[in-house]
């Protein structure tokens, strides 16, 4: 579950799960219906993904700052996360998607980079949300 | 709480230092006083409070009329560290390292372009991609992209993108010395490789205007332009290699950070000192990433060149004005209470503005000050000025970079239709191509600032001098 944000000249994502693990897969998620039209892509193809960080905050920024990689590097739309180790300053796991076609992939914005600008991570009563800005 | 403005005069607002919140120095302000108001809706005076924290701050942290709530840094904002005992914030200089503006005249007038207008725009569109996930038409190899980092627009002029005359009339003469190709990750030259020669997206654009209005015609005379003559500017930056660069160097100073005890209030705002190994990393990284920036430009006025050759069947000189950028940290000599310093100046979102009788300015330019580029949004005007004396004095020779925005993208988007903003362009004469019809939208005029109130408070303000009005007559868009 997510939602995206904005405020002047930030968009913005906003993610829940009943783990920080699951908001994490949720806010990678977000990031890549920013970038791409989630429903155009079929996720036919597993790729392996992981960050590490010296904090939560920074493993988060890290981990979206991979996603962003296999968009706008390695040109590759990405649909779903899976999380599969989660702890200890890293996160690894699998996304699935597939190679970038311009015709079938209707690009929507270009996401510069991951910010730590009014970044969020808090515990609630029912789960975890994140909160996070992107320069575009 | 609420920060405290002081009218310094109609012009220039302060806020003063106030060590509970950490800042070492006053914050000083450039708008009028309805400006002002608006400013501070957002986070962007919060974030020149920050940015008065950093370590070795020489003078005020200083904000333009076109500030905006940015990340770290405001957009809009430039701050000078020393350049021996200060800082170098990646922040300071944003995720599109050297974006920038390059204005060229042609040798055309408005009449003779608009009968082949949407002609002339089909042809640019075709040969400058624009637009998320376009590959360059330009492609290089690993070690020609190396030697691009190293040298910047004179990469492109050697390799037949360009022309000698073209290098003199870049900032810096379009390539940073010092760029250390090595300190760019393989990740950030990954990300670059393919689109050297691209546009982008955002509020990157490329227009074809004319000079609508003459302010100071000894300057004009001097740069080449007249009223009723064509110009095209270009208005981008060092693309997924600029952004990687910073992704890379925000994520390592973090730690970096806590070994130096350097404490600021806003993680975004990540620095280290000048003179620390990580500093001078990230200084070669970005200076790579800058001339990449400056070869991006140089090759996009080349296809530029060719679209008006294969649309009006003779030869049309462009002549480049001069090629500015506003996203960068350099060394600089100025002189503060009376002492010449070294300091790095950060210009997020300002462009420099060196005044008349300044060294670095190419001998053309000498007598007249630096040609500063403003463009302003989609459908309404740029500007041309010259950077002037209170720059120097008071602005580390920066000054505004655009007409800064006021809406969010969403904002914009709501009640409006692609087709319909389209039609009401044409009717006021604009022809818009654009990759996505987001990028029309996001874009509309009543999305960003009017340009000519904050190009009326730098010039008032005796930072920089009107030269010309420009009016967009073909716009292409990612």
């Amino acid at each position: 579950m997510f939602e995206i944000l904005e405020h002047t000249a930030d968009i913005g994502l906003r993610a829940w799960g009943a783990t920080l693990q699951e908001a994490f897969e949720n806010a990678a998620t977000a990031l890549s219906a920013i970038v791409v039209e989630l429903d155009d892509i079929d996720p036919r193809i597993a790729y392996p993904i992981a960050a590490s960080g010296d904090d939560d905050q920074s493993l988060l920024v890290n981990w979206l700052d991979e996603a962003l990689y296999y968009l706008d590097a390695r040109r590759i739309v990405l649909r779903r996360f899976r999380i599969e180790h989660f702890g200890d300053g890293r996160v690894a796991g699998q996304a699935w998607g597939e190679p970038r076609d311009p015709l079938k992939h209707r690009p929507k914005v270009i996401v510069k980079g991951v910010t730590y600008h009014q970044l969020k991570i808090e515990q609630r009563p029912d789960g975890w949300q994140v909160q996070v800005f992107l320069d575009i | 709480m609420a920060l405290q403005t002081e009218a310094l005069d109609a012009f220039r607002h302060r806020i003063a230092r106030d060590e509970k919140r950490g800042m070492r120095t006053d914050v000083v302000v450039y708008a009028s006083a309805a400006m002002l108001a608006q400013i501070s809706q957002d986070l962007a005076l919060e974030q020149a409070v920050n940015v008065a924290t950093l370590p070795g701050i020489v003078g005020p942290s200083l904000a333009m009329p076109d500030i905006h709530q940015g990340y770290g840094f405001p957009i809009g904002g430039v701050a000078a560290t020393d350049w021996d005992h200060g800082v170098v914030s990646p922040g300071g200089v944003g995720f599109d390292i050297n974006c920038g503006v390059r204005g060229a005249a042609t040798s055309l007038t408005e009449s003779e372009v608009r009968p082949k207008l949407r002609e002339l725009v089909d042809q640019v569109f075709r040969d400058v991609p624009c637009g998320a996930g376009a590959d360059g038409p330009l492609r290089v190899s690993g070690k020609q992209l190396d030697e691009v980092l190293e040298t910047g627009a004179r990469w492109a002029v050697e390799n037949g993108y360009g022309m000698e005359r073209d290098l003199e009339y870049c900032e810096a003469a379009g390539c940073l010395a010092e760029a250390d190709p090595a300190a760019v990750s393989a990740r950030a030259k990954e990300r670059g490789l393919p689109q050297l020669a691209t546009l982008g997206s955002g509020n990157h654009f490329l227009e074809i205007q004319y000079v609508e209005k003459i302010h100071d015609p000894k300057a004009a005379r001097v740069m080449g332009i007249e009223e009723g003559q064509v110009v095209v500017l270009i208005h981008c930056g060092s693309r997924g290699l600029g952004h990687q660069v910073c992704t890379d160097y925000l994520g390592q100073m973090g730690p970096a950070m806590k070994r130096y005890g350097i404490w600021i209030p806003d993680r975004q705002l990540a620095c280290v000192p000048i003179q620390s190994p990580e500093g001078q990393a990230y200084l070669g990284a970005m200076r790579a990433a800058a001339n990449f920036a400056w070869a991006n430009r140089q090759a996009m006025l080349h296809y530029v060149r060719g679209a008006f050759q294969k649309t009006f069947s003779r030869s049309v000189r462009i002549d480049l004005i001069y090629d500015v950028c506003h996203n960068i940290a350099k060394r600089e000599r100025h002189t503060v209470e009376g002492r010449k310093v070294d300091v790095l100046v950060h210009r997020k979102g300002a462009t420099r503005a060196f005044p008349p009788g300044h060294r670095d300015l190419p001998q053309a330019y000498r007598a007249i000050g630096q040609p500063v580029l403003i463009p302003g949004s989609m459908g309404t005007a740029s500007w041309i000025l010259t950077g002037a004396q209170g720059a120097m004095r008071e602005t580390f020779g920066s000054v505004c970079h655009g007409a800064g925005r006021l809406l969010s993208r969403t904002a914009a988007r709501k009640g409006r239709d692609a087709r319909q903003v389209r039609n009401q362009l044409e009717e006021a004469g604009i022809i818009v191509k654009a990759e996505s019809r987001d990028g029309i939208l996001e874009e509309v005029p009543e999305a960003y600032k009017d340009v000519d109130e904050v190009i009326e408070v730098v010039h008032q303000a005796g930072l920089a001098r009107k030269v010309a009005r420009l009016r967009p007559m073909g716009v292409i868009k990612g």
